[in-house]
């Protein structure tokens, strides 16, 4: 949108030769654009291609500045035009060589950042659809506005395709390119080599490695984001984690009653102990005494016993006179010999 | 000879055991042992002692009306019952160890309450590559540079870039 205005500004320029009030009307454009990228350029993110912005930013601060300068020129030339020719011939070369430089600083910085111009455009375009402004700003889109060769809006093959085709704005294009040429409102000079070859270089360098850059820029914010959303799920996951351990510690606590039964049992059954030892303490003592007596009283029997036949042992032995013992003797040696004869009589028989 | 019979609860130890915290082993490991080896003690006594065969006591004893008297007075016995003291320190022991675990169960309840409001916010809040610097400062407020106490860029001590 941006190029298409500029082009379309200075081609109106090129036309008329009111060069001052073009300039002017240049000028005011061209702060309007600056205030407009300023205004954007406050609400795009920091993360989307904040140098892009800037520079865009920058380069219609400088746009307007030329501009300003090229007020004061013109109207120079134009009072150089009025005094005389010899003077105004050269201060009039000058309004259009400085435009034409105009052009390819604007034409070559657009270049670049040509697509991109249209696509911010777009997105400012899709920002301010509604009057409230949204919050959180949504995401911009991926690509820029459809441009085609780099610099020409998609826009105008589709707004002059119904009435002149396909090759429409080429002829347009052509047409305008020739007349620019041959009415001299273009002039060819050594600026146009320069313009042409530095042209080259830049449009050669950026396609080359314009990828590869833009993927480093990204690779750099990529890195960036990862990192705070890395930050952000640890302390998603320790949260969680935090929460359950909270949890399990309630139910933890929830069972202290079973340590206060143990305890409880464990006095109960030392209490249902001791009793039953000394329960089993009493009867065995009565049953010692019991014993113990029946032990006594057997004790005493024996011992009566004992005494009692120990004493009749003696006295029989007592009893016994010498006299009966040497008879019990003979009688008992006789009896011997009876019983000798007789075993030898029946061994013999 | 009245066995008393307070009822005796009986306790899961395994699922005792998983409540356990680990820094509190040691502790339920010997509660253990000792309530094993009192219940042990307690199965190996019969739970009334043998009877005495006081007939045979009367026939054998010689001396007249011991056995009588023995046996009268053996009837007559009452055991004393233990006395309790335990109980009631362990009920006041439960006692106060419900109200620090009521106390420490609301502090857990308050703690799980703020981890739940921070999980909150981490899950509502805008992806990182929608935010401005606005956002993210209002969402971290330590990301917001203080621009008073340092007025120049980086706005921050040059230590902590």
């Amino acid at each position: 949108m941006e190029s298409l205005t500029i082009h379309i500004l200075l081609e109106e320029f090129m036309r008329f030769d009111v060069l001052s009030w073009r300039a002017a009307s240049f000028f005011f454009t061209a702060s309007s654009l600056h205030r407009a990228s300023w205004q954007k350029t406050q609400q795009m993110r920091e993360s989307y291609n904040n140098m892009q912005i800037l520079s865009q930013h920058l380069l219609f601060r400088r746009i307007s500045r030329v501009s300003a300068s090229l007020v004061a020129l013109c109207r120079r030339a134009r009072r150089g035009r009025d005094k005389g020719a010899l003077c105004s011939k050269n201060s009039t070369l000058h309004p259009s060589n400085m435009l034409s430089r105009l052009v390819i600083v604007s034409a070559s910085g657009l270049k670049s950042s040509g697509p991109l111009g249209a696509g911010l455009v777009q997105a400012s375009r899709s920002l301010h659809t509604s009057s409230q402004s949204l919050a959180p700003v949504p995401p911009l889109p991926e690509k820029g506005g459809k441009v085609r060769h780099g610099i020409f809006p998609e826009e105008i093959f589709q707004l002059l395709y119904p009435k002149t085709g396909v090759t429409g704005p080429y002829m347009l294009g052509t047409g305008l390119l020739l007349y620019m040429l041959s009415k001299e409102i273009y002039v060819i000079n050594h600026e146009t080599f320069a313009a042409a070859s530095i042209g080259a270089v830049i449009i050669y360098g950026v396609k080359k490695f314009g990828p590869s850059v833009a993927a480093f820029a990204d690779k750099l914010n990529e890195e960036k984001v990862a990192k705070a959303q890395e930050v952000k799920d640890l302390a998603m996951a320790s949260l969680a984690q935090a929460i359950e351990d909270e949890k399990k510690e309630q139910w933890r606590a929830e069972g202290r009653s079973m340590l206060f039964d143990a305890k409880r049992n464990n006095v109960a059954m030392l209490l249902e102990t001791n009793y039953r030892e000394r329960l089993h303490m009493v009867t065995n003592e009565v049953k010692r005494r019991l014993d113990y007596q029946v032990a006594l009283q057997n004790l005493h029997i024996r011992m009566e016993q004992e005494h009692m036949v120990n004493w009749v042992e003696k006295s029989v032995i007592g009893s016994i006179t010498p006299q009966q013992e040497k008879e019990s003797i003979a009688k008992c040696i006789t009896d011997l010999k009876v019983l000798a004869k007789a075993t030898q009589a029946r061994a013999t028989a | 000879m009245a066995g008393r019979r307070v009822a005796l609860k009986t306790i899961d130890w395994v699922a005792f055991a998983e409540r356990v915290p680990p820094n509190q082993r040691t502790m339920f490991n010997n509660l253990k042992t000792r309530s094993d080896a009192v219940a042990a003690k307690l199965t190996s006594l019969p739970e009334k002692p043998a009877a005495i065969d006081w007939s045979y006591y009367r026939s054998a004893v010689v001396k007249a009306g011991m056995v009588d008297e023995f046996e009268k007075k053996f009837s007559g016995l009452k055991v004393p019952e233990p006395v309790d003291t335990q109980t009631a320190l362990i009920n006041a022991q439960e006692a106060e160890a419900n109200t620090t675990a009521a106390a420490y169960i609301e502090a857990s309840k308050g703690r799980i309450a703020q981890y739940e409001k921070e999980l909150d916010k981490f899950q509502n809040m805008i992806p990182f590559d929608q935010m401005t610097v606005e956002d993210l400062n209002d969402t971290f407020p330590e990301t917001k540079l203080d621009k008073e106490k340092h007025p120049y860029w980086p706005h921050k001590p040059i230590a902590e870039l």
